[in-house]
């Protein structure tokens, strides 16, 4: 059938050491689409509520989507779905680059991976067949390594790896998933699910290629698409000439940077770091993921002072931001070394960023001291130090033990008044957005279903970046259920952040590589029942209100400079921000989707299965 | 004077729009492995991307190297061009090419190779960098 989907799915049982190929369920790819909407509906069914994340019981599944792998702009990109060990919640991490594209190609629409292999593995998929193989040459190696090992050893040069480095080997909870060197499913984990199972790597070639049903319509249409929607669109304006180091300025304006710790919304350094130092002292080339007309990315290299040589893909904003400006770094080299670590040690820099951040400021404090830190001289802007700490992390040396299972839990082994400053939400490291210079970002974070994120709500485009009002509670709700809608569209097709697609845009795409018929209306009722799902998926774990939290340091520091002088995120408003979010989404007081509401959504198959509905 | 593609490889991003193109237009499916441009992406060392595909070289030693005479010139576009009832998969050419310009279609039944779409590369038309010319 052409319709973009390969139709099978792959299963993968570890502990049995038994693969198994299987029919995509056409009903739910129907109803979910693919990606975030489908990988969820397949772990709500296959995942046992109040499961360890890093015991066997745990699912990892891998999902691409109906479009990955043809030529709709800006849609190579799959998604690691699992239950996080960082956060407890729901877990759906993208990355992007030519993985995706290639497990299609490969003959698969997604893989299911259950259990814990008896030593370390990886997983070869080649054109529609699949083996369980040895990996005890690859453990232990970092993630560039890891892909060079698997391509001479399969004989395939043009293999995709997506491994989890040693970060995810020792199980730490801020370890992600990496493929292509240095694009990253990077929050939540997944790293140390991969191994907790003993799975080093998911490998894969193909030769297979996608069908669509009408190859000339369809490279007429996105031919036009490609340049109209993508390449001329003025929205992707910053994407084509910086990428989203373009953000650094305007965080800095709107007082909004993160800064040592989280202490301020501007740094002093910011010229040092910005996108203009990465075009003028690192980068090397643009680079782009597979089927995109913006590339975004970037190749740099230091090539002067003490981390000459050091090259990788980014850093993007997050990266800047919490490594950077958070840690007060102001050389951009230093952070090209941080992100190179953290790219081959497995760990996402946005939490990485953050857990050095907050370990910094213990040090300044000197709640930590040269005997937690192997002697380290942790003082923020140090950044011979700061280049140390994503190897002391992964290792789990001295304090990097703690700081590894991220800064929630740091916190709490620490004490001695570390709880206190601790910035996440769910047990997730803050994004670079600093809620007191746009409020409603203390919402998107709280209500995010993965645990504090802004891939999932964005107020902030709308308000410090834009002409609202940053302070004003009013309205803040709507933007996040109309944001977590379009997302839950987006992440399943699944398009990339950076288009700036408009539902009827995607719903010919999807009209277009499917066949079904399909409007602004109807996607946004998968929307609908995809957010729903997550929060039902959550809510069975567990999660209520109380969940939906803000760190008090929002609400009792202010921040002291700039735009955001004295500004704070008052508790009241963030109370009254979350009951108009509740009321929107219909939810009950606790936060949870009601019977009706799953009724509404077409989400009736799964009422059965939420105890609290009982 | 070559009469094949041209490529600015300093423009390069590695998108591979040019391959999912190809293949689509060649093939009928988004299969870059049956694209007749490669597009490798050399990372971390030496850090580019580098494009293969049929130069139409003046040398042309895939021609003299073919047993089958398979790779024939099209009068019309004045290219060389590879007539897959006659080839036999053999993959002579591709050991004769300097630049890596020709392959064995993942069946390993033919060689493929650039044949500029018989007049209108649409490598060329959809590239969004302005990498590859004519």
């Amino acid at each position: 059938m052409a319709d973009g989907y390969t139709g099978k799915v792959l299963r993968v049982d570890l502990t049995a050491d038994k693969i198994s190929t299987e029919p995509l369920n056409r009903e739910w790819a129907k109803r979910f689409i693919g990606g975030k909407g489908l990988g969820a509906r397949y772990l709500f069914e296959e995942l046992k509520p109040g499961v360890d994340p890093l015991s066997p019981d745990n699912v990892l599944m891998i999902w691409t989507g109906p479009l990955v792998g043809t030529m709709v702009p800006l849609t190579s990109r799959y998604a690691v779905v699992t239950k996080s060990p960082l956060t407890g919640t729901f877990l759906d991490s993208y990355a992007g680059g030519y993985f995706g594209p290639e497990l299609k190609y490969a003959g698969f629409d997604g893989v299911i991976i259950k259990g814990k292999a008896s030593k370390p593995v990886y997983l070869w998929i080649n054109d529609g067949k699949a083996e369980i193989r040895d990996a005890k040459n690859l453990w232990g190696k970092d993630n560039f390594k890891t892909e060079e090992l698997i391509r001479k050893e399969t004989g395939q040069n043009r293999a995709r790896v997506a491994s989890t480095g040693p970060a995810g080997e020792k199980l730490s909870l801020i370890a992600g998933v990496t493929s292509d060197l240095t694009r990253n499913a990077g929050r939540g984990g997944g790293g140390a699910v991969f191994g907790s199972k003993n799975l080093k790597a998911v490998a894969c070639r193909g030769t297979l290629g996608v069908d669509v049903p009408d190859i000339d319509g369809f490279l007429k249409m996105t031919k036009e698409m490609l340049l109209k929607d993508v390449i001329e669109n003025p929205d992707h304006a910053g994407s084509i000439t910086d990428g989203t180091p373009i953000i650094v300025d305007m965080s800095q304006n709107a007082a909004i940077l993160p800064t040592r710790d989280w202490s301020s919304g501007e740094f002093e350094g910011s010229a040092g770091i910005n996108s203009d130092a990465i075009k003028e002292k690192v980068l090397v080339r643009r680079k782009a993921c597979m089927g995109c007309g913006l590339a975004c990315g970037s190749w740099v290299k230091a090539r002067t002072g003490k981390f000459k040589g050091s090259s990788t893909e980014g850093p993007e904003y997050e990266t800047i931001g919490l490594s950077g400006s958070n840690c007060g770094i102001s050389s951009i080299e230093a952070i090209v070394k941080f992100a190179e670590e953290c790219d081959k040690l497995g760990l996402d820099t946005m939490s990485a960023g953050s857990v050095t951040a907050f370990a910094m400021d213990l040090y300044e404090r000197k709640i930590l001291t040269k005997k937690d830190t192997g002697g380290l001289d942790l003082r923020f802007g140090n950044e011979e130090a700061f280049a140390k700490m994503p190897a002391m992390l992964a290792s789990r040396a001295h304090i990097g033990d703690v700081l590894a299972d991220g800064s929630k839990r740091a916190a709490k082994k620490i004490g001695k008044g570390a709880e206190k400053l601790v910035i996440e939400s769910k047990g997730s490291e803050f994004p670079a957005y600093d809620p007191r210079g746009s409020i409603g970002m203390a919402l998107a974070y709280a209500t995010s279903d993965r645990g504090a994120d802004h891939n999932r709500a964005w107020p902030v485009a709308q308000d410090a970046y834009g002409s609202g009002d940053p302070w004003n509670p009013e309205g803040k709700a709507a933007i996040c259920v109309e944001d977590n809608t379009r997302t839950s569209v987006k992440w399943s097709f699944i398009f990339c952040d950076f288009y700036a697609v408009s539902f009827k845009n995607m719903a010919k795409y999807y009209t277009a590589v499917t066949g079904v018929p399909a409007d602004e209306d109807h996607l946004r009722s998968i929307g609908k029942r995809v957010w729903n799902l997550t929060r039902a998926f959550n809510a069975r774990e567990g999660f209520t209100k109380k969940d939906d939290s803000m760190p008090e340091r929002m609400e009792k520091e202010p921040l002291q400079s700039g735009k955001t002088k004295g500004k704070t995120v008052p508790r009241a408003d963030f109370e009254k921000m979350l009951t108009d979010y509740y009321r929107l989404w219909n939810w009950d007081e606790q936060g949870r989707p009601t019977k009706k509401v799953l009724q509404d959504v077409g989400l009736d198959d799964i009422i059965a299965k939420l105890p609290y509905l009982k | 004077m070559t009469k094949g593609l041209k490529a600015d490889l300093s423009k390069c991003t590695g998108c591979q729009i040019c391959a999912l193109v190809c293949s689509a237009t060649h093939t009928g499916k988004f299969n870059p492995s049956e694209s007749r441009i490669e597009v490798k992406d050399l990372f971390p060392e030496p850090g580019e991307f580098k494009l293969n595909f049929c130069r139409q070289c003046d040398e042309h030693p895939c021609v003299e190297a073919c047993p089958a005479e398979a790779i024939v010139i099209n009068d019309r576009l004045g290219l060389y061009v590879v007539d897959k009832e006659k080839c036999t998969g053999c993959g002579a050419c591709v050991e004769a090419c300097q630049y890596e310009g020709c392959w064995l279609d993942p069946s390993g039944s033919y060689s493929v190779k650039c044949d500029l779409c018989g007049g209108a590369p649409q490598c060329v038309e959809v590239c969004p960098k302005g990498v590859l010319k004519r």
